[in-house]
């Protein structure tokens, strides 16, 4: 059994190649965009260095931190960004393309069952992609930080110090780890009828997956007048993943000001894992995921491909 | 003699329409089954049900097993080309060979090297780089390194030129058959493979026409070409097909001796696909 998943994800990894491609581009595109910022703020004054994490001449500790911290977020944000759509793609094209290319004829010919094939693909949407998102965001981070130490240092500063040593590095990325993996079992119901949609199509699955969620809504909207749809399955994003002990950015990074409290150069206390373990919404979720993925796997074994 | 696939009253229906109408038979162990049948005959339907792709009314059992419900276990005996070339096109050789020796107990990886040797197949290319000739070699390849009891070859060749269709079935039989093993054809180019079959059914409409052992149709079945003036004589004994052939009517009989018939011209037994013509034309008239 084991074996058998660690070859189908493999499979999987290998088929779809754009789980390791997309996060190693963004990896480059944002290296190269921080390297031109850092070429391009080092020919002006002190206000700007403060946009380039950790300068010598960065007025304190806090505005470092927060700089680093704000650096931290970003990026994170925009591999969590790339993670949506990455799955949603994936999902989507995962038992799909067998059937369009007819391939299935050839992976159902040799002794794995549809179950195990359906479920190597959640285990690659639930843990696979998100790992590989993760391993994107600490290698972005760690090339980053040994570009922007090495610039410190040609600036006469202390490199090591001032960037290395003024945040948690492993707490933030296991913060990093905790968040996504989050995000992919807080979206497992979409993922779970993403795949059903993919095992079930004739043509379209990104138009067949989206359409049915967006008419449900607005049907629920002009019929009954309620929202129920739209604001427990629609909204089911960021704003409402019960693993943040608040939402609330402000709190601790002062936009307005620049000015960071203690808590922000340390993300890992600001998550609450048992709040997120023990919250009905998540499980119901993994339960909608679990019944939708039974679904998927029914329809590739009666369906007949001919 | 043990039976590897046993079926009794198989039935597939898709709504309204008949697939497979209460079929029956038996296919023992070291033969080489060829099912021949016309475009729409039911022949990829009553494979699906043979390896458990399809569900079907009556009872189906291949080496003891029920194919749909207990397919996984099958698997691990039975090896299949389909119709298509159905490699997928993304993957590399390595790849597929790391797969399939990750998935299936019955698999050398040892062999299928040793037979890719034999080919012009780079172990780095990806099936979309190959011609698909490749292709079949390459799945052939895997699959004769797989060590199972039963083949099934949906249309293996189609597509191919006449040297990989030479090379493919030469490859089968020498490489690959024994009295262990047992191979189940299906395939438009009767004439290609006539002379590898130790059995052979014909299928149409959902329904067997034929099913028979090789060396027993020159007991059943004569070719007459009988010159004009015996043709009412000839006629007389009910062939169940006749044509011309350089001014000669070329009768079919089934199940009359050679001794009634001799006299009447010369006797040859038919062709597999003359025979099969005859049989599809006789069971639509």
């Amino acid at each position: 059994m084991i074996t058998h998943q660690l070859a189908l994800v493999k499979r999987e990894i290998w088929e779809h190649r754009s789980i390791w491609v997309t996060p190693a581009a963004i990896a480059v595109i944002v290296t190269l965009g921080v390297l031109a910022m850092m070429m391009f703020a080092s020919g002006f004054a002190a206000e700007l260095d403060v946009a380039i994490f950790g300068a010598q001449n960065l007025a304190g500790d806090p505005e470092r931190k927060a700089a680093l911290t704000a650096f931290f977020l970003s990026t994170s944000w925009i591999f969590i960004v790339a993670l949506m759509f990455l799955t949603v793609f994936y999902c989507l094209d995962s038992l799909y393309a067998e059937r369009k290319d007819k391939s299935i004829l050839f992976w159902r010919s040799l002794p794995v069952t549809d179950a195990e094939t359906v479920i190597s693909k959640l285990i690659t949407a639930i843990l696979v992609i998100p790992t590989v998102i993760v391993l994107g965001i600490i290698a972005t981070h760690i090339v980053n930080l040994i570009v922007a130490s090495i610039w410190v240092s040609v600036k006469g500063g202390d490199g090591a110090m001032l960037i290395w040593g003024s945040v948690s590095l492993i707490d933030n990325w296991l913060a990093a780890y905790v968040v996504v993996m989050a995000c992919a079992i807080w979206a497992s119901p979409f993922i779970g009828w993403f795949l059903l949609v993919s095992a079930y199509t004739k043509r379209s699955p990104l138009l067949m997956a989206f359409m049915p969620l967006i008419l449900i809504g607005l049907l629920e909207g002009i019929i009954f007048r309620t929202h129920v749809f739209a604001e427990n399955v629609l909204a089911r994003d960021g704003d409402s993943l019960p693993i943040f002990r608040t939402a609330d950015i402000e709190r601790f990074i002062e936009t307005d000001e620049w000015r960071v409290g203690e808590g922000a150069s340390n993300l890992l206390p600001h998550l609450d894992i048992v709040q997120f373990l023990t919250s009905p919404a998540m499980w119901a979720g993994v339960l909608v995921c679990g019944l939708l993925s039974t679904g998927a796997i029914y329809v590739r074994r009666y369906r007949d491909e001919s | 003699m043990t039976s590897l696939v046993s079926a009794e009253g198989v039935t597939k229906k898709f709504g309204s329409f008949t697939a497979v109408d209460n079929v029956s038979f038996d296919i023992e162990s070291g033969k080489i089954l060829g099912l021949i049948g016309p475009n729409g005959a039911g022949k990829t339907t009553l494979l699906k049900a043979l390896l458990g792709l399809t569900d079907c009314e009556g009872q189906l059992s291949v080496m003891g097993l029920d194919p749909f419900r207990q397919r996984k276990k099958l698997m691990q005996n039975i090896c299949f080309i389909a119709d298509v070339a159905v490699l997928p096109r993304w993957i590399r050789v390595t790849q597929l060979l790391d797969y399939v020796e990750a998935i299936h107990p019955n698999f050398s990886r040892k062999r299928a090297e040793e037979l890719l040797q034999q080919t012009k197949i780079m172990a780095n290319s990806k099936v979309r780089e190959l011609s698909k000739g490749m292709v079949t070699q390459l799945h052939l390849s895997i699959i004769m390194s797989i060590d199972a009891k039963l083949l099934v070859l949906d249309e293996p060749t189609l597509g191919l030129d006449i040297i990989f269709r030479k090379e493919f079935y030469a490859n089968l039989l020498n490489d690959y058959f024994d009295e262990e093993r047992t191979i189940l054809v299906t395939t438009h180019q009767v004439e290609e493979v006539e002379n590898l079959l130790t059995d052979l059914m014909f299928i149409n409409d959902g329904k067997i026409l034929l099913d028979s052992p090789m060396e027993a149709l020159a007991d059943t079945y004569t070719e007459v070409a009988v010159s004009g003036h015996d043709a009412d004589r000839a006629r007389g004994l009910g062939p169940i097909a006749e044509g011309q052939m350089f001014g000669k009517s070329v009768m079919l009989f089934e199940g009359v001796s050679r001794e009634h018939l001799e006299g009447l011209g010369d006797l040859r037994t038919p062709s597999v696909a003359d025979l099969f013509v005859a049989k599809v034309k006789g069971a639509r008239s």
